[in-house]
């Protein structure tokens, strides 16, 4: 391939601009891969409770495939430029293993959004909050997390359950053996608080009177955000994932016809 | 049952025509009710039943200088419920407790005891919003069986204990007028239809799988799988043809040129330094032989 030629420097600056995407696209998707990290909702104990938190390593694994693309689009730049075959050789090694990264990542993040259901949240609700029984730390550690998150979210979102209150009447719970049902049909944080957070009236709360008690499940605001956060690493490593794949056939291309 | 009705239906009525039917209909035809399920949606709960007070309900004109409480009896809903009485000989009323009755399982027990509530006082459910009034109108309006939580457990306890039920059974409700001033019961309602406390279901029953797969997650699966092996596919082809294009042309030129640029020097070098030389290596032996011919 004559270097000087003028479609050959075409082709060199389509692949350097190839680079300079993925190389912004990987800032981007570490970005939105620690905004996803960071739990800006405080839901990750629920997660961590049901045992199945793969969708954070997904997020993790997205910011170090991030900074890595970032590092990899420099190499490449800098072998198309020089035309070196083995910067670009380096450049391909160690891109597929950025590659596989992503697409794990990718794939784990599409995967785990579909186990979030309604029934999941709700058996962990009802077998680890407010449970008391001392099995081992780690489950101490988890009832307590979630526990927490409920009575926040309950709280703060003025909702009741994954579904409404109903879930706490209709199931057998660790809350149902630890409180009577008379007292506590649900939990306080249920009912309508006034501004010192006290129930506007508890037996109306009780009873479910129309406008004393939280009438709204929370399943939409744990799911919500969650489904937000791991559709994006999905579809955005999916994005780049494409992106590259052309840029990389098309560096391929370049290096075979370098001569030594 | 017509007073009941039109209370229970109070939310949307007006209050006006409820005189109508004030004195219509005897008590021996009315059964207690439940509370209206739109104002209470929480009931029946898994122990507790919340009942309306008998409004209007007893055939009695009240006179001004006697007052009346009503009595409210509770038993298992079971075959023996119509020989159970609530009343002894003399016409005074049973005070037989929850302890004393296993729950209702053997003949009723009292519950709870209030003044009678006066038929022109109906609450205003429409004010439910108001939470100065809200709890008015439901101690005016409610009877919550099971509602105490604490006198079974407190020996000094005193008055009607009104204990929590039990799950998922049928139970039976009963009022009685009785004159506070002589004692004896003056009228009693019919026992109430079987009204059933909740049951639950264990969490255990859920399931958590989720099911059908999402198509987002099919096209991400399946695109990013073949991408990679055209990828890998792409990278063997190109490996491929550089050896190819290398071998049919490159590879002879550089081979000569490799070697007229390794030897040229090393023969040189040899001859400048002597045989004698120690260390000498394959290379320098093959320079020799050049260096020889290049003498030659």
């Amino acid at each position: 391939m004559a270097k000087g030629d003028s479609s050959v420097r075409c082709f060199q600056g389509l692949l350097i601009f190839g680079n300079v995407i993925i190389g912004m696209c990987g800032i981007a998707l570490t970005a939105e891969c620690i905004f996803f990290v960071s739990d800006q909702h405080s839901l990750y104990p629920l997660l961590e409770a049901t045992n199945n938190d793969d969708i954070y390593g997904a997020a993790w694994i997205g910011i170090f495939v991030g900074i890595s693309l970032f590092c990899l689009s420099v190499l490449g730049i800098v072998g198309i430029m020089k035309s070196s075959r083995r910067i670009l050789l380096a450049y391909f090694i160690l891109m597929f293993i950025v590659y596989a990264f992503e697409v794990a990542s990718s794939i784990t993040a599409a995967v785990q959004r579909d186990f979030f259901t309604t029934n999941l949240f709700l058996r962990q609700m009802l077998e680890r909050y407010q449970n008391k029984s001392q099995s081992n730390n780690d489950d101490i550690w988890k009832n307590r997390g979630v526990t927490d998150t409920w009575d926040r979210l309950m709280l703060q979102e003025k909702c009741c359950g994954v579904n409404g209150p109903s879930d706490w009447q209709k199931y057998k719970s660790a809350f149902r053996d630890e409180n009577n049902d008379a007292d506590y049909p649900w939990p306080r944080q249920c009912c309508v608080m006034d501004s010192l957070y006290k129930p506007l009236n508890l037996d109306a709360c009780k009873l479910g009177v129309s406008g004393y008690y939280h009438s709204k499940g929370c399943y939409d605001l744990i799911s919500g955000p969650m489904n937000r956060h791991a559709w994006g690493v999905a579809w955005f490593g999916f994005a780049i994932l494409c992106w590259t794949f052309c840029v990389l056939l098309g560096t391929m291309f370049y290096w075979s016809q370098i001569e030594y | 049952m017509r007073g009941l009705d039109s209370l229970a239906s109070g939310v949307s009525r007006s209050s006006s025509d409820l005189p109508s039917v004030l004195f219509a209909s005897p008590a021996m035809d009315l059964e207690p009710q439940l509370a209206s399920i739109t104002f209470a949606t929480n009931n029946p709960t898994l122990t507790t039943i919340t009942l309306e007070k008998p409004f209007c309900m007893f055939n009695v004109s009240i006179p001004k200088n006697v007052s009346y409480q009503v009595n409210l009896y509770v038993m298992v809903n079971s075959g023996s419920i119509w020989n159970a009485a609530v009343k002894d000989n003399r016409s005074f009323p049973i005070n037989s407790t929850f302890q004393e009755t296993a729950g209702g399982q053997t003949a009723p027990y009292k519950a709870a005891s209030f003044i009678l509530p006066p038929c022109g006082d109906l609450p205003n459910l429409d004010k439910v919003g108001d939470m100065s009034k809200i709890a008015e109108i439901m101690s005016t309006y409610l009877v919550r069986v099971g509602d105490n939580t604490y006198c079974l457990l407190d020996p000094n306890f005193e008055g009607t204990c009104n204990p929590p039920l039990v799950r998922a059974t049928e139970y039976r409700f009963k009022y009685v007028l009785v004159n506070t001033s002589s004692g004896f019961v003056e009228d009693q309602t019919l026992w109430s239809q079987p009204i059933q406390t909740n049951q639950i279901s264990p969490y255990l029953e859920i399931d958590t799988w989720p099911g059908r797969r999402s198509g987002a997650m099919i096209v991400i699966t399946s695109i990013l799988s073949s991408l990679v092996f055209f990828l890998l596919l792409g990278f063997v082809a190109a490996v491929i043809f550089s050896f190819v294009s290398m071998g049919s042309s490159d590879l002879e030129t550089q081979h000569e040129s490799q070697i007229s640029q390794e030897v040229v020097p090393k023969a040189q070098g040899t001859l400048e330094t002597s045989y004698s030389s120690v260390n000498r290596r394959q290379s320098l032996d093959q320079a020799e032989v050049y260096t020889s011919k290049l003498q030659d």
